[in-house]
């Protein structure tokens, strides 16, 4: 613990004017929550919960292709756990489940894959979202299906990269948390070239004192004047990521702008499965219109996902948009900023 | 006898007396358990408490058990909290027809070994037999019925500031063992249950904290963290007695397994299930009296004091984490896991 006391010590003591730290995972909101290190904080140092959560920045039309397929077209639903109770414009696709639709939530796209694999007679589609660690294994499982030849398998995807979101986000923090896993596939040539931006940050990881000794090196970093990076999870990622996990992206997708929730369109932050992959493609496979979802006018989580409020300042925050009935992604996710205020830090 | 369970047994002819005289009546064979339509007792002096529970875990056998020590253990451990001998239990059998015999052979021989330990008689039951698909292999429903040791008056409402907060084991055992015998996840750990029968547990908690101050008096809260774990009892208890908890984390004793299992899966070991873990409240004076008994009792090796009560934050269960913060255990909320007990 020596070295958490040590950088504890850097972070109390912290006298300089008021630095504005975003985290961008979810799961470093929460485990900052966990361990207890928002309350070591000095008022000058603000933490900011940003849009890493890959459900949180899905935009509302999502879910209503989702449903649409569900319901009308009457596909199985296969899709992790988090985005079953996510509102859509009209319905979640827990309603939808309620209709009467087949919504079966899986760990993983390989378990939907094999679902499709013994149900032959079910059209299943998996829900594709996540970030560059969430990506691969969609992949796979849709190279997989073609290698079998499966007509009754597809995805619908949402799946984002960080690179131009955290250009998009510049100015909304005057440091970056950067993800520790979606870093292990990506490598830390992006950070550099954020550097050259302007754009300073740290990668650590998940445990109590990794996170301090990040938090501590920021605030050291940052009184030296000029953009700065640091690996503080060399346990885990290296400078060059994964390769493979790269090429395989490169080999089976093209990027494409896309839309994340309360930010809007980033150019080049999304993927579309390439033309060969067409029968795989839900939204090409189905003919699945344009939608144009529409969120509840209460919700504020655009707002949140930027930084731009905590959780608490929205109006509705605990009132009516509680994890028992969400009005948005945010408050539904494990990994959600307000789902995150809400579990360890109302009232606290 | 047949290999599994069929309808005719559930009848109440000839099967169903081959069923009870083979097997429940082997095993549970004591004076007061006839084949009359009543047992006839004799009558506690005192308080008498009374206690019932219902078991459908799944699956219905785990390592360190089977859903029939879980009956006995559960409704013994209802009773001992509240300071009370466990004298007699019933219990109700719904069997789903083509169960496998052997199951409930073992169900019916675990449950008389536990009888025993906690020295309880099984004095009355009844068996059912559901056509197959109408429940899931084998449902267990107990009463028990135990005597107040005069004096003792525990209760979620009298946690009071000053108060130590000692559980007698390491925490989440039980729901760990079931979801990982479930398979779903394809993780392998040395993990068993810690389902196990507390009564020789609070009785010599008891009689520490008489001997040590002079009456029963100190001993504030006894309860069995069950489903839903210790967490929810400290919520409980921080509500009823509208007083602050206040937990260091790296007191709380984990079983390394189940660490590493809640780990992987991001489970909060606070939350799952227990089966045979008691959480006392009693000022803090007592407390390395009681943790040296506890200590020598065969299910609280490993007891330990994980936190005090505080006027401070009332209703509220406050995490000291290793690194030196303080955070909220979040409120307990949600099915965790179903079937757990």
């Amino acid at each position: 613990m020596k070295a958490a006391e040590q950088a504890a010590e850097i972070i109390r003591n912290y006298d300089g004017k008021k630095l504005r730290i975003m985290e961008v995972c979810g799961t470093h909101t929460h485990e900052i929550f966990r361990q207890g290190i928002r309350k070591m904080l000095p008022g000058n140092i603000q933490l900011i919960s940003g849009p890493g959560c890959p459900v949180c920045v899905t935009p509302v039309g999502y879910i209503d292709e989702a449903v649409y397929l569900a319901l009308e077209k009457g596909c199985t639903i296969t899709t992790f756990g988090d985005l079953v109770r996510v509102p859509g414009s009209e319905k979640s696709l827990a309603s939808a489940r309620a209709e009467g639709a087949k919504v079966k939530p899986v760990y993983s796209p390989l378990d939907a894959l094999e679902y499709a694999e013994n149900h032959p007679e079910e059209q299943v589609v998996f829900l594709s979202v996540g970030f560059e660690t969430t990506t691969p294994p969609s992949l796979m499982a849709v190279r997989q299906a073609k290698k079998e030849g499966l007509q009754n398998f597809s995805i619908l995807t949402a799946n984002k990269t960080m690179d131009n979101a955290y250009l998009a986000l510049k100015d909304s923090a005057d440091a970056f948390l950067y993800p520790g896993h979606v870093s292990t596939i990506t490598g830390t040539k992006i950070y550099y070239d954020l550097m050259k931006e302007g754009i300073s940050g740290v990668v650590t990881g998940f445990t109590g004192p990794e996170l301090l000794t990040a938090l501590a090196v920021i605030v050291k970093k940052s009184q030296e004047g000029k953009p700065f990076f640091m690996n503080c999870y060399p346990r885990v990622v290296t400078d060059e990521g994964s390769p493979s996990a790269r090429k395989l992206a490169a080999e089976m997708t093209d990027p494409i702008d896309s839309e994340w929730r309360g930010i809007g369109i980033i150019p080049k932050s999304g993927i579309q499965l390439k033309e060969e992959y067409a029968d795989y493609d839900a939204r090409k496979k189905y003919d699945v219109p344009e939608m144009q979802g529409h969120a509840n006018p209460a919700c504020r989580c655009g707002s949140v996902l930027k930084g731009e409020i905590t959780p608490q300042e929205c109006r509705v925050f605990g009132k009516g948009c509680t994890p028992e009935h969400p009005i948005g992604a945010c408050m539904v996710s494990g990994e959600g900023a307000c789902a995150a205020f809400y579990k360890y830090g109302r009232d606290f | 006898m047949e290999k599994t369970v069929t309808l005719a047994q559930g009848a109440g002819g000839k099967q169903t007396s081959e069923l009870i005289e083979q097997i429940f009546a082997k095993y549970f064979n004591n004076p007061y358990l006839t084949a009359d339509d009543a047992a006839v007792l004799p009558v506690p002096q005192g308080k008498m408490a009374m206690t019932t529970d219902g078991f459908i875990v799944s699956p219905s056998e785990f390592p360190g058990g089977n859903i029939g020590k879980l009956a006995v253990c559960g409704t013994v451990n209802d009773l001992s909290c509240m300071g009370a001998r466990p004298l007699y239990l019933t219990c109700s059998f719904v069997l789903e027809e083509g169960f496998p015999m052997d199951k409930v052979d073992r169900a019916a021989e675990a449950m008389a070994k536990t009888a025993k330990e906690a020295g309880v008689h099984i004095v009355a039951g009844d068996t059912k037999v559901a056509g197959k698909g109408q429940v899931d292999g084998m449902f267990i429903t107990t009463t028990g019925v135990g005597e107040i040791t005069e004096g003792v008056k525990t209760g979620g409402a009298l946690a009071r500031p000053g108060d130590a907060v000692i559980v007698t084991g390491d925490v989440g055992r039980h729901g760990c063992a079931i979801l990982l015998s479930r398979n779903e996840f394809q993780i392998e750990a040395d993990v068993k249950s810690d389902c196990a029968p507390l009564w020789g547990t609070v009785k010599a908690v008891l009689d520490t904290v008489k001997d040590k101050t002079g009456s029963y008096k100190d001993l504030h809260v006894v309860r069995d963290a069950t489903r839903g774990g210790v967490g929810t009892v400290l919520y409980e208890i921080a509500g009823q007695s509208s007083v602050g908890i206040h937990l260091q984390q790296d007191q709380v004793p984990v079983d390394p397994a189940v660490s590493g299992v809640c780990g992987m899966l991001g489970l909060e070991p606070l939350y799952l299930a227990n089966e045979g873990r008691l959480v006392i409240f009693t000022p803090k004076e007592n407390a390395d009296a009681v943790l040296e008994t506890l200590h020598g009792l065969p299910y609280s090796g490993n007891a330990a004091v994980i936190g005090e009560v505080t006027e401070e934050n009332p209703g509220k269960v406050v995490m000291h984490t290793p690194i030196g913060g303080e955070t909220l255990l979040p409120q307990p909320g949600g099915e965790l896991l179903p079937r757990i007990c």
